[in-house]
């Protein structure tokens, strides 16, 4: 029982920067119908932009998430206006290709910058876990978890109560019908694309602390990233959100109790049964059409 | 008050609109009128910025405005009840009308503009809460005439408003398209069903391919006998 309750806080802390991760992809895709193959590297970039500022700026471990949101929003805004501002997003190969492109370049520079070294991000936290009766939690997971769930909290009330959410989930719905009522809809793709990235960065940010910081980081989490938006069911943000912390237990039961060096692999496995038996997503509301 | 100087829209190489041009007076009410893919529905689309002109001009109060960003359109007073009713089918009633009037700053007018609509339309009020994609075909069409309305327009362009609904809501639609256009705001309305339009408006424009084949006042349309003997069909249909 013990065990099990320690491996559900785990799952917790990780699943939280999935969801991060995952809302991030998902937004993108469900207002642009994008896929954002950089997402990963956006992941790696909030990674050695929070390394940069704690270790080689000795910014604090905090400002140094806060840094790498924004330019992890900064960049994001950058790829929107400067490669898809002006394309016909309808054109699926086209934009595919712009999206590895960004995605090849943004790792080699990361490589050429940061060399093949991994890099270790040093907190501030101690090393000695915190326990709460049976179960412990290592202070730095317990400040990721903290700041992950604070920002998902603060996403969600930003899309049910705010003018601009309002003006998100119009657009996710009915794009034309939301040009009609007079949105800005080219403003909110870069503001989404923006918002998209930034949450990659932070759970990169969140998430490097745990592990290690290295270049080719963002491929995996590519794939953890579009595993978590199928789970979910493309274009649902509670769907991502659900299939994050879903993901995240599925590797750390499978790791603790079939076997840990097939941890990656059970969250695919489980994507693949998905797609077999319920190829919108578990969570994915009806496509509409027309 | 709206003036189009020879409109040509274009859907890759097919020409949807050919050199349209047409006026509409300042509390007028207007009718488009003509058969399935006349280019009624693209008409109205290029006035509000969302299909872009090839060549020509609209003018609105003498300014152009023709391939203006559709948010600056709905500023200068101009709103679109677009065909098919598209309202926003995961947002609340309340919320379907605060997008109405996204492109607007005055909260409490707003607040106030949104009971007002609720007056006008009972059936909208009890169902406040209620996501759009609940409600029934007349209801949504409902919805998606307050929503235009609350942008506060000059002039509102009205898609095939009846399409679709069942013979006593169409009826309460027509009254009502009538009603807001005597309450002093232009309406432009592109109607199918010519008998109806006609019925209805000041004057009216007959598309048919993308072209304006004939113009002129209701009393004349209904006299004429090409439009009698194509669009009339000799019955009330």
């Amino acid at each position: 029982m013990q065990e099990i309750l320690q491996h559900t806080v785990n799952a917790m802390v990780l699943g939280s920067t999935y969801a991060l991760l995952g809302i991030g992809l998902t937004i993108i895709f469900g207002i642009m119908r994008v896929v954002n193959f950089a997402h990963g590297e956006l992941y790696t970039l909030g990674a050695y932009v929070a390394y940069g500022m704690v270790a080689l700026l000795n910014l604090d471990f905090f400002s140094s998430i806060l840094v790498a949101a924004t330019v992890g929003m900064l960049i994001g805004a950058l790829i929107e206006f400067a490669f898809l501002r002006r394309k016909d997003l309808k054109n699926i190969d086209e934009v595919m290709l712009i999206m590895i492109g960004i995605m090849i370049i943004m790792q080699n520079l990361e490589l050429m910058v940061w060399g093949g070294v991994a890099k270790i991000i040093p907190t501030p936290f101690s090393q000695d876990p915190i326990s709460f009766g049976d179960v412990s939690i290592s202070p730095t997971r317990l400040f990721v978890f903290s700041i992950a769930a604070i920002l998902l909290f603060i996403f969600y009330l930003g899309i049910e109560r705010t003018r601009f959410g309002l003006a998100i989930r119009a657009t996710f719905q009915d794009q034309d019908a939301a040009r009609i009522v007079g949105v800005n809809v080219k403003a909110i793709y870069t503001l989404t694309f923006a918002l998209g990235s930034a949450m990659a960065a932070v759970a990169g940010a969140l998430l490097a602390p745990m592990f290690v910081a290295t270049p080719l980081m963002g491929d995996l989490a590519s794939l953890k990233a579009f595993a978590i938006v199928i789970l979910g069911g493309l274009g649902s943000l509670g769907g991502a959100a659900i299939g994050g912390f879903l993901l995240a237990f599925i590797e750390e039961f499978g790791a603790s109790y079939i076997s840990s060096a097939y941890r990656d692999a059970f969250g695919f496995l489980v994507i693949i049964i998905v797609m077999l038996f319920r190829p919108q997503g578990l969570f994915a509301a009806k496509e509409r059409v027309g | 008050m709206l003036k189009l100087e020879n409109v040509t829209v274009c859907y890759g190489a097919t020409e949807a609109v050919k050199n349209v041009s047409m006026e509409v007076m300042e509390g007028e009410f207007v009718t488009l009128i003509g058969a399935n893919g006349a280019g009624k529905s693209t008409t109205l689309r290029a006035i509000s910025g969302l299909e872009p002109v090839r060549s020509g001009r609209i003018l609105f109060e003498g300014d152009p405005i023709q391939n203006a960003a559709p948010q600056d359109i709905i500023r200068l007073g101009i709103a679109h009840c677009p065909e098919g009713r598209r309202v926003f089918p995961q947002l609340t009633v309340r919320e379907n009308l605060e997008m109405g009037a996204f492109r607007r700053n005055d909260r409490q007018t707003i607040k106030a503009d949104i009971d007002r609509m609720l007056g006008m339309f009972p059936r909208l009020a009890e169902r406040i809460r209620q996501s759009a994609g609940t409600l029934s075909g007349g209801e949504q069409q409902m919805l998606a005439i307050a929503r235009s309305l609350m942008s506060r327009p000059r002039l509102v362009m009205f898609d095939e408003p009846s399409l679709g609904l069942a013979p006593n809501f169409v009826e309460q639609v027509f009254k009502l398209v009538s009603e807001i256009c005597e309450g002093g705001t232009t309406v432009l309305m592109v109607e199918q069903n010519a008998y109806a339009a006609l019925d209805l408006c000041d004057r009216s424009y007959l598309l048919s391919t993308g072209e304006v084949m004939l113009s002129g006042t209701a009393d004349e349309m209904l006299n004429n006998q090409d439009v009698r003997r194509i669009y009339l069909g000799g019955d009330a249909a």
